[in-house]
């Protein structure tokens, strides 16, 4: 699977999961979740482990930080460094 | 500390130790001294505004530096800090500003909108201060006037089980009482660094300052949980002594993997209050920060603080929230009005100098939870919640006597949230009630059903909720229902809403 794949993945569950309750925002994939109010700390435990099951990374407790999980693209980063590391 | 008001707290500190750093934010970090002077600063501003002593100045900001200016800055100009939910609607806030008469609102930009829509609904003029940065000068006018324990304190709002407001009066005298109380049990100095995640508009949250400040400790104030990872780092970087949490935010750490195996050689102790942690997440909790004392408490805003179960007795009692907090007394009294024996239920009550005056300008609401006590001057909190204590006195939680729920550790009235619903178009019938959740302790559940002919859509009614209510008031779940269920005098059946699964209609 490529970013590209990955990216569109993440979007869709971040829309079905967290956008439903803001349908005017138009969320670009560098937009800040948690600024944006899209996700809080809960959507975060949610987020990351879907994260997990689906790209079969695990995350650490450090590393659920804004450089990682701070917006679609970050998240796409994230998993793409982890997965090389793998 | 004695007859000290908590102003004066942050003069005597910043007279004591004014270079030490008593408030770390995200953005920015500030001394004694400054804190200090950015109260006297805004003391004066807002007595230039037209603020008397005694008025209700509300403040609607999040965990920030400026919160905390504002709430000294309050005090010291001897008027009443009215800690509101930054995520406060319009509708809500003008409620709470009629209600307890305000005199003027501090907020921030991003507030302001909201702010100004509520205050234009209002007769009266009402100042608003959406740049705190901006007002007062030495040049204003004269000093603040002379504080006094016996001043009023707070006026902190809760929800009553039908979401009618019910503002808590304390005086400073309530506050600083508590506030010496809970610096005693836990043992804080001014060697601690805490950490709040909590909302300052919760009594738990804004303790966290007042108590720090008290003693010349040192918070660091995050807005919420946000990135989990970050409050890790912060638990390491920041050298954090003590953390005051809910169970939601417990949940949330323990599913942290790799935190249990960090040192953490400065965390002394943790708190829990707001909701009892489940046997379960106790023991993980317990695991996750092994080298720190874990303090189960209970409280309401009407006291602030009523009991905390001493470290020592969780091997013997982990479901107990102990016994009464230093300096108050506290009974089970069953149906008859009487101390009710070991092991029977009854409503827990509460004698000290915490309890607050009354609900502000609610008589009855009043009368109803404080009761003539020993003495003609005295009245005790009959707390709404029902207890059991053991043979040596220890207390175990039973549940509430009326139908709050209970989220986040923070409590949502069913009939707020229902009345919201109900406003939405289609609705026919609302129920919501608290369903048991893993990491809420409960979540918020509505049931609905349409008018004849209308078709609803759960995702609408909860964005629906988002624009009027708190966040932490919007329905986790959407259940439609064709009719709901009553029972045999047609009220709805709440008890048959949350005993079984609903119909999926």
């Amino acid at each position: 699977m490529n970013d590209t794949d990955v990216k569109a993945e993440l979007r869709k569950y971040v829309e079905e999961n967290f956008l439903y309750l803001r349908p005017e925002l138009d969320l670009h994939d560098d937009e800040d979740l948690l600024q944006k109010g899209i996700l809080d700390s809960l959507g975060f435990v949610e987020l990351v482990d879907e994260v997990q099951t689906r790209y079969g990374v695990t995350v650490n407790d450090l590393e659920i930080t804004e450089e990682n999980f701070g917006s679609i693209n970050a998240i796409v980063g994230f998993v793409d460094r982890k997965r090389a590391a793998a | 500390m004695n007859g000290r008001t908590l102003d004066e707290d942050l003069s005597a500190a910043a007279r004591r130790q004014g270079d030490k750093t008593v408030l770390v934010t995200q953005q920015r970090s500030v001394t004694f001294t400054e804190l200090d002077a950015a109260a006297e600063r805004v003391a004066v501003g807002l007595l230039a505004l037209g603020v008397q002593p005694g008025d209700r100045v509300a403040i609607v900001l999040p965990n920030s530096v400026e919160l905390a200016e504002a709430v000294y800055g309050v005090m010291r100009s001897c008027a009443a800090i009215t800690p509101l939910n930054p995520t406060i609607k319009a509708g809500k806030l003008s409620q709470l500003l009629e209600h307890a008469s305000v005199a003027a609102v501090v907020c921030d930009e991003e507030r302001a909108e909201v702010v100004r829509a509520a205050v234009a609904r209002s007769e009266r003029e009402i100042p608003i201060v959406d740049d705190l940065a901006s007002i007062g000068s030495r040049r204003d006018g004269d000093r603040p006037p002379h504080p006094l324990d016996s001043n009023l304190g707070a006026v902190v709002y809760t929800s009553g089980s039908t979401g009618e407001p019910k503002g808590v009066t304390l005086t400073q005298r309530n506050m600083t009482f508590v506030a010496d109380s809970i610096i005693e049990y836990l043992e804080m100095n001014e060697r601690d660094r805490i950490l709040c995640l909590l909302p300052m508009s919760f009594g738990y949250g804004l303790y966290q300052l007042l108590t720090c400040v008290r003693c010349g400790a040192t918070l660091v104030l995050e807005q919420g949980i946000t990135f989990p990872g970050r409050i890790v780092g912060l638990l390491e970087s920041e050298k954090i002594t003590g953390l005051p949490a809910v169970p939601t935010v417990f949940q949330v750490l323990i599913s942290l993997k790799g935190l249990a195996e960090r040192e953490l050689p400065h965390l002394r102790f943790i708190t829990n209050a707001g909701a009892g942690l489940p046997a379960a997440t106790l023991a993980e909790v317990r695991r996750t920060f092994s080298g720190a004392k874990l303090y189960s408490m209970y409280g309401q805003t009407e006291c602030q603080r009523v009991c905390y179960l001493p470290p020592d007795q969780l091997e013997v009692r982990p479901t107990s929230v102990g016994i009464a907090i230093p300096g108050t007394e506290l009974w089970v009294e069953n149906e008859e009005g009487r101390v009710a024996r070991p092991g029977e239920i009854g409503e827990l009550m509460v004698r000290g100098s915490h309890v607050m005056q009354g609900y502000w300008e609610e008589p009855a609401l009043t009368a109803d939870r404080l009761r003539p006590g020993r003495w003609p001057w005295e009245r005790v909190l009959a707390t709404g919640d029902l207890f059991t204590q053991d043979e040596e006195g220890y207390l175990y939680f039973v549940g509430r006597k009326d139908d709050l729920i209970k989220s986040r550790g923070e409590k949502v009235a069913p009939k707020e949230v229902e009345e919201v619903l109900h406003s939405l178009p289609g609705v026919r019938e609302a129920a919501v009630i608290g369903v048991p959740d893993k990491l809420l302790g409960q979540a918020v559940q509505a049931h609905v059903a349409a008018h004849a002919g209308h078709e609803l859509d759960p995702a609408a009614l909860k964005r629906g909720c988002a624009e009027q209510l708190e966040t932490h008031m919007i329905p986790q779940h959407v259940i439609l229902h064709t009719a709901l269920p009553r029972t045999a005098n047609g009220k709805i059946d709440r008890r048959s809403l949350s005993g079984k699964t609903p119909p999926q209609d």
